[in-house]
């Protein structure tokens, strides 16, 4: 059982890692870093790949199979389908934010200039919908 | 975390392209220091180079996640735009680049 020991290692990997993004999810800093699942899935890829060039027997083509699967899903996902296209920045820190006039929630209009000289603005952009 | 720095002299201006119900909700709840903005026509989201085509989960244009934070004289301080779906901004790091301007 042992000899496989590197095989049952990179599937525990795997499956630790998809376990624990979404376990963690609330935990900023596994939220805010997606690419340690990639990372996981990589290291898993890599671990079953050399057991499998060592011995090409099939509990290693298994692990390697399900690890190079889930690293081009997850790689996939999180590098394309999940990225936001945007244009060229225009923020730049140091650099004055755009004013803009935008009606609130009763209608009354709000300047972000009125605010120079006043109060430091957090302005937060959201997509509106839960 | 946002309504604390509302109570602490900080004006927050979230921004969406609607006012729906639950906006209208808190924002009467809330200190006048945290006021929800609508950006209908998704101008100013553009103006910020934040527009996401077709990202909403209808297809409609949608702003990408972001939060800036302003000092006195309007200029930005730090800013965090989200390139990537599943990420959403550290709400102590908002704080503490808040809490470092005043």
């Amino acid at each position: 059982m042992s000899k496989y020991g590197p095989a049952l290692f990179s599937v525990a990997l795997s499956i630790g890692a998809i376990v624990g993004y979404f376990s963690f999810l609330r935990v900023p800093f596994i939220r805010n870093h997606p690419p340690l699942y990639v990372a996981a899935f990589a290291l898993a890829a890599a671990i079953a790949a050399v057991a499998t060039v060592r011995a090409p027997r099939w509990p290693n083509l298994i692990a390697l199979a399900l690890s190079v699967a889930l690293l081009g899903l997850g790689g996939y996902f999180n590098f394309v389908m999940a990225r936001i296209p945007l244009g060229p920045p225009i923020l730049r820190v140091g650099q004055p934010a755009p004013d803009f006039t935008l009606p609130d929630a009763k209608g009354t209009p709000v300047t972000l200039a009125s605010f120079r000289g006043r109060t430091p603005v957090v302005v937060v952009f959201y997509r509106g919908y839960w | 975390m946002l309504t604390e720095l509302g109570d602490e002299g900080v004006q927050i201006l979230a921004i969406s392209p609607d006012t729906n119900e639950r906006s209208q909700e808190l924002a009467e709840r809330l200190k006048a220091r945290y006021r929800f903005l609508a950006d209908r026509d998704l101008t100013v989201t553009q103006r910020y180079g934040l527009l996401h085509a077709r990202g909403g989960d209808k297809g409609q244009d949608v702003p990408a996640p972001a939060t800036i934070v302003l000092d006195r004289e309007g200029i930005v301080r730090w800013l965090t735009v989200a390139d990537n779906y599943q990420v959403r901004p550290d709400p102590t790091d908002v704080a503490r680049a808040v809490r470092a301007i005043k």
